[in-house]
């Protein structure tokens, strides 16, 4: 019992010590998207970027010359290739990060091994870990990112403009009917999305249906029976590359007749750049998604 | 004298593996670390004692209980091909580990201890299973361990292809190998017990000459070969079990290191012992330094190197040489 009291005094001792303490001069304490407290010295001058999402996101803020270190696939922009890489971002190499003597490290959620940031940590380095699962999250986590880095104004400059371009696209399919899409992001085997994914997100939020949200596995294997039953009003091949094997994926779709989409020559290839990442091109993805399930939108009005 | 030989091996590739890497960092740098601290820059120091440090130790005691594992298996059994990871212990910590991270747990300490448990439950489930033909024929074991390794590869694809954590990713770099991310508490772990491993283990090394000379004549030496054999296969599962859960699974070591211990220096367990353990930690330390260092700054695991490295190499040693198995 008195050992009870003791411990909550501490407690509180320690708390309020926290509250009306001396503060160093520069350093600010940051509570990212999983709630660690992440504390900062002036803002940072030298950052490792540990998704490719969020090189694009450091780039889409101007932060570009701070970077200096990214993953690898970091492909966007094309000035992120010239960056040393550090690993892919599954499988961080974690010496050559505490080489480049960064002050600040950036990971996501689920992309990076715990393990590999508690190493980084303990090396003393700062390790702000972001969370961004859905489309509407992209400007938060940007906002957030631009505080970090204290380019507060121009991120939330940025992060409304990322937010109205998409309160354009739910404003202009509000009142058209839904198709229903399928979504293929691997031609062999042939593997689509569930609803706990940001895909869906984008055919939701661009007016339409993901044929595959009730799947019990976030990236169901599908077989074209499956498809036929299903019915799907647009097919869209989410590639990484134009041309070649996923034209020919296209070609396989264009012998079955009796789902609509090929009946109705709806079938689309799409870069999946803009479609996989939770970066600020995942708006463009958005808008491009939504002018293929509703052609009339794009004749009407432009959503850029 | 040789163990001597091999100990210097030893110091001498910890020194090299220390000085390689993604981050180029000379030799001087590296000894001034633990001379003179003042004269490095903070991100070698960091870079040499928490990323490179942790993770040389790590390599040599999971190169050193697997090996020993293979020899003591192989002598136990009386078969070439035992090994750790055919008996079961691969799929058993690898099972384990699938089931820790599917419950939400860390790879930091939860995961290992499930891999830790699913090695020694499997590895007691194939003693048990060919528990009776043990005595007998050896091969008993061997098809339990293979057969117990299908079924828990199968459960893991199934979780692998049907869950929805995405951590599972990961696990393929475990699978395979994988000591990017050792940590200093796990070799402060490890090594207690497999040094108090090694102690045991050697005090049977007699028993296992004997049992070399065939079954029937151990015993009639008064070998009592069935408790020999309980004690030492639940060392050995111990020792392994607790290393695999930190390293993934690392193929080869427990089969090449031990076999070419024999075919240099014969079949005398005393001296088999400390070589193949020395062996083995300096074999995974060098196949380490590789792995990190080949495709830099992207990682290899480390289980590619092994197998990479060690399978043409045994082939070699085998149509050269000859193994003493074949001869005996």
């Amino acid at each position: 019992m008195n050992r009870c009291v003791c411990t909550l005094m501490a407690v509180l001792l320690i708390l309020i010590y926290g509250l009306v303490g001396p503060r160093e001069a520069m350093a600010e304490t940051f509570v990212d998207a999983v709630g660690r407290h992440v504390r900062i010295n002036g803002p940072p001058k030298r950052i490792v970027s540990l998704a490719p999402s969020v090189t694009e996101i450091l780039y889409y803020l101007g932060l570009g010359d701070r970077i200096v270190g990214v993953t690898m696939f970091s492909d966007f922009p094309r000035d992120a290739l010239a960056k040393p890489r550090v690993g892919s971002y599954a499988h961080l190499n974690v010496e050559r990060i505490l080489e480049l003597e960064p002050d600040l490290a950036v990971g996501t959620k689920d992309g990076n091994e715990p393990n590999a940031v508690a190493l980084l940590e303990q090396a003393g380095l700062p390790v702000y870990i972001v969370n961004p699962r859905h489309v509407e999250d992209v400007a938060d986590t940007l906002f957030s990112v631009a505080r970090l880095c204290r380019v507060e104004e121009k991120g939330k400059r940025l992060a409304e403009s990322l937010t109205s371009r998409i309160k354009a696209v739910k404003e202009a399919v509000k009142n058209l009917p839904k198709p229903s899409v399928f979504i293929q992001i691997n031609i062999k085997p042939i593997i689509s999305v569930s609803r706990h994914t940001i895909h869906n997100d984008v055919i939701r939020l661009a007016g339409g249906r993901n044929v595959m949200e009730d799947a019990s596995v976030t990236y169901p294997t599908v077989s074209v029976e499956e498809l036929l039953a299903r019915k799907p009003e647009v097919i869209i091949i989410s590639s990484m590359e134009r041309g070649g094997r996923f034209e020919k994926a296209k070609r396989e779709w264009m012998i079955w007749k009796s789902i609509p989409a090929v009946r109705n020559n709806r079938v689309y290839l799409v870069n999946s750049d803009i479609l996989d990442r939770p970066s600020p091109r995942i708006i463009d993805g958005l808008e491009t998604v939504a002018r293929l399930l509703h052609p009339e939108i794009g004749r009407n009005q432009r959503t850029e | 004298m040789v163990s001597l030989a091999l100990t210097l091996a030893l110091a001498a590739a910890v020194l090299v593996s220390l000085v390689c890497g993604t981050a180029k960092i000379s030799f001087m740098d590296v000894l001034k670390v633990f001379s003179d601290e003042s004269q490095v820059k903070e991100a070698t120091r960091l870079i040499i004692l928490r990323i490179r440090l942790p993770r040389i130790f790590l390599a040599g005691l999971a190169g050193f209980t697997l090996s020993l594992g293979g020899l003591v298996f192989q002598g136990l059994l009386r078969n070439p091909l035992a090994d750790p990871f055919v008996l079961g212990v691969s799929s058993g910590a690898a099972f384990g580990a699938v089931v820790g991270i599917i419950l939400g747990f860390s790879f930091g300490l939860g995961v290992p201890v499930f891999a830790f448990l699913g090695a020694v439950i499997t590895i007691y489930l194939v003693f048990v299973i060919s528990g009776r033909g043990m005595g007998v024929e050896s091969s008993t074991a061997i098809l339990a361990g293979v057969i117990v390794n299908a079924f828990f590869t199968a459960v893991i694809m199934f979780f692998i292809a049907t869950s929805s954590e995405d951590r599972l990713h990961s696990m393929l770099f475990w699978l395979y190998g994988d000591l990017s991310q050792s940590r200093i508490s796990y070799s402060v772990i490890i090594a207690p017990v497999a040094v108090a491993g090694f102690f045991l283990l050697y005090s049977f090394s007699r028993h296992l000459n004997l049992l070399a000379a065939g079954e029937e004549s151990a015993l009639h030496l008064g070998v009592d070969v069935q408790s020999a054999r309980v004690v030492c296969f639940l060392v050995v599962s111990l020792m392994v079990g607790l290393a695999v859960s930190f390293t993934g699974l690392i193929g080869f070591v427990g089969l090449i290191v031990p076999h070419l211990a024999r075919m240099i220096f014969g079949s005398d367990n005393r001296l088999l012992m400390p070589v193949s353990a020395l062996g083995g930690a300096l074999f995974l330390i060098a196949a380490d330094t590789a792995a990190r260092t080949v495709m830099s700054p992207s990682e290899l695991p480390v289980g590619v190197i092994t197998a990479f490295l060690g399978a043409p190499f045994f082939i070699y040693l085998l149509k050269a040489r000859g193994s003493r198995w074949a001869r005996r």
